[in-house]
């Protein structure tokens, strides 16, 4: 995946702000929905072969 | 076949569309390229037909022909009838060919196909032909023509099929591949074939081609596949994230059609041979000129999509009058202007199916299918898909000059698959298409970074990761630092897409009386082609706007010095835990840390 480029700045971190290594974590993400994914492509193969072997992409890509 | 079992056992894998109107047989070239094969007649749009004369069987372009002198033991428009029971079927567009007729509970033909009667001692010479060896025999051709093309024998395949076959239709289709001698590798959804021909073009450009097995990585987007046959139509809306597919929804309309389009030309010439010759029987009624009438409407439609006028010739039409007039483009998109319309609407409902809005959300528009070759039909998606045609993504000849030809899309993507899995063990191609596999978590919400825009410093939400990608996903993006130097926050929040609408002043004050109920991502239905005076009315502008609804983690990166930029990567995992790495990019060190999942995922 081609990394996204954005044109508008991040904001300046507010006084004060501060948290344990500089990492704040706040709130999960929303539960998913389950759907189905077309056994299709390259990229689907590679998707059902970190699946069946229960790797992540750095793994999948060592 | 004496040859050695090594050689038995090595596939030859090709592609295969095979619609209820036409075939293509497609292969992938040893450079990788997805490439339509002609059969002996030179024909790569093969008519799904087969016709018997003396007991010969003649298939293809031939067969086609004898729908005007040997209708009865021509079979056509079949395939959706496999794994169908009889009651079930709908057998209109057979009106002008053999009957599909009951036999136990499934459906047949009753064809002259051999030059020996049927049964000894029956009176008829007609056999009783199930839909699944017509089929099959249909599908021999397909592959001995492919066989020929390629100089050895074809013996596998993948086969495209509409999102909405039922598992009994499948089994049928398999079964009939695999009494012709193609193991069926796998059937792949029509629109997503489709959409994997355009995304393994190999002239795409793409820095990531050789780690995606010749597939460029594309960006994360909404995709529409408007797939226009000869006697159903089918929309899907599609979420295409990183070159993996999810339909989102689907429509399915079998009311309009190409065939349609020849009706009303049909129905057009007719009227002008019966104002011609007055007193002359209507040849429609005539059933062999009916056959002519429609096989010169199709004609004259094809040639108009490529030039701006065609002429009917038609020889002895009926009582043996010769009948022959020009016509042209614009009077032929007059004739068919309501079933366009009607096309659109089905591709504007599946978007609704979808929870999606057609103009904000889609950025592509594919258009399949042999009636997407209809420049009016491009035009009118464009109209409906002002996002996708804004960005020059409505895939049509007529409005995309680098556009796939629309009747070879699924072939071609069915070559692609081929490609990837013939190497694979049978165990292991089942295995991955499986539910255990394929379902999958999708994200509910887009994953994002809030930034400050312009002067006023307004906070906006840009999303990394889009709705309904599915999971394990990891994406990465690059974002200006603040003008100024110094610590930098980095706000990471899940978000929903808004609509900014925006209305023309001026004419805000000359349409005061009648201000069409415009509240903010309200409905403008029902103005589509009945307001005449379209182009005056100036329509107001409506703009996507991503706005968070929780923050999920927040990064404080210390030190960045104006100018520079800042990699945000984050990695979703199946459990919806999020790992967030920041840092200033060419800088070292940076900020690392993770978001648990939800309760129960
Ligand atoms: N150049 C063209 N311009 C306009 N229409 C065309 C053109 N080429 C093919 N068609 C029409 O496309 C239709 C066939 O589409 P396609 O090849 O996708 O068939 P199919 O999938 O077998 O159809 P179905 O299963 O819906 O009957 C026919 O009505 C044919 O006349
Ligand atoms: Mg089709």
């Amino acid at each position: 995946m081609a990394t996204i480029q954005v044109s508008i700045p991040l904001p300046v971190l507010p006084e004060g702000w501060a948290a344990e290594k500089d990492f704040k974590a706040l709130s999960s993400l929303s539960a998913p929905t389950q759907r189905n994914v077309e056994p299709v492509g390259p990229h689907f193969l590679a998707h059902a072969r970190r699946k069946r072997h229960k790797r992540t992409f750095s793994e999948d890509e060592r | 076949m004496s040859d050695d079992e090594g050689a038995a056992q090595e596939r030859v894998a090709i592609g295969i569309s095979f619609g209820n109107s036409y075939s293509s047989i497609a292969y992938t070239s040893s450079d990788g390229k997805a490439e339509v094969i002609a059969n002996e007649e030179g024909d790569r749009q093969i008519p799904s037909i087969l016709s018997y004369i003396d007991g010969e069987e003649f298939q293809g372009t031939q067969a086609k022909s004898q729908l005007v002198r040997n209708p009865q033991n021509t079979v056509a428009y079949f395939r959706d009838f496999l794994g169908q029971e009889f009651k079930s079927i709908d057998p209109t567009a057979c009106h002008q060919s053999a009957h599909p007729i009951q036999h136990g509970s499934t459906v047949a033909f009753s064809i002259h196909d051999t030059l020996r009667p049927a049964s000894p001692g029956s009176a008829s010479a007609n056999a009783i032909v199930p839909v699944s060896e017509i089929a099959t025999r249909h599908l021999r051709r397909l592959k001995n023509s492919a066989s020929d093309f390629l100089g050895k024998p074809v013996n596998a395949a993948v086969i495209a099929v509409p999102t909405n076959f039922s598992d009994a239709q499948r089994a049928a289709l398999r079964e009939a591949a695999e009494r012709a001698g193609l193991e069926v590798l796998q059937l792949v959804h029509e629109p997503v074939a489709a959409l994997l021909a355009y995304d393994a073009r190999p002239s795409q450009p793409s820095p990531d081609k050789k780690k995606a097995g010749g597939v460029s990585q594309t960006a994360d987007k909404i995709v529409v596949v408007v797939d226009v046959g000869g006697t159903r139509s089918d929309v899907a809306v599609l979420a295409s994230c990183g070159g993996m597919y999810t339909v989102l929804a689907t429509a399915h309309d079998y009311d309009v059609a190409g065939a349609t389009f020849d009706g009303a030309l049909m129905d057009h010439v007719a009227k002008e041979f019966l104002k011609k010759h007055k007193g002359a029987p209507d040849p429609r009624a005539e059933p062999r000129a009916a056959a002519k009438l429609r096989l010169e409407a199709e004609a004259v439609k094809k040639a108009l999509s490529l030039g701006a006028s065609a002429s009917f010739s038609l020889e002895s039409l009926v009582a043996g009058i010769d009948f022959a007039m020009p016509l042209n483009r614009s009077r032929y998109e007059l004739l068919v202007a309501r079933h366009v319309a009607a096309l659109v609407r089905a591709a504007a409902h599946a978007v609704d199916k979808a929870g999606l809005d057609a103009g904000l959300d889609v950025a592509e528009v594919v258009c399949a299918g042999g009636s997407a070759h209809t420049p009016r039909l491009a035009r009118a998606l464009e109209a409906a898909f002002p996002r996708a045609a804004a960005a020059g993504a409505v895939r049509a000849p007529a409005t995309d000059p680098a556009a796939l030809n629309p009747s070879e899309l699924a072939a071609r993507g069915c070559a692609v698959q081929a490609s990837l899995i013939e190497g694979f063990e049978r165990a292991d191609i089942e295995e991955s298409t499986e539910a255990v596999v394929t379902v999958t978590p999708h994200l509910s919400r887009a994953l994002g970074v809030v930034v400050v825009a312009g002067p006023a410093e307004e906070e906006v939400l840009v999303p990394i990761v889009e709705p309904d990608t599915p999971v394990p996903v990891r994406r990465t993006a690059v974002v200006p630092a603040p003008a100024q130097d110094g610590d930098v926050l980095v706000r990471l929040c899940e978000g929903e897409r808004g609509v900014k609408v925006t209305r023309p002043e001026r004419k805000r004050a000359e349409t005061n009386g009648e201000e069409a109920g415009g509240s903010e991502g309200g409905s403008e239905e029902d103005s589509e082609e009945d307001d005449e005076d379209e182009d005056e009315e100036e329509e107001e502008v409506r703009e996507r706007v991503w706005k968070a609804t929780r923050t999920v983690a927040e990064v404080g990166l210390k030190g960045v010095r104006k100018g520079r930029m800042v990699e945000v990567q984050v990695n979703v995992g199946v459990g919806l835990e999020v790992q967030v790495m920041v840092r200033e990019v060419g800088g070292k060190g940076g900020v690392r840390g993770v978001v648990g999942g939800p309760e129960g995922v």
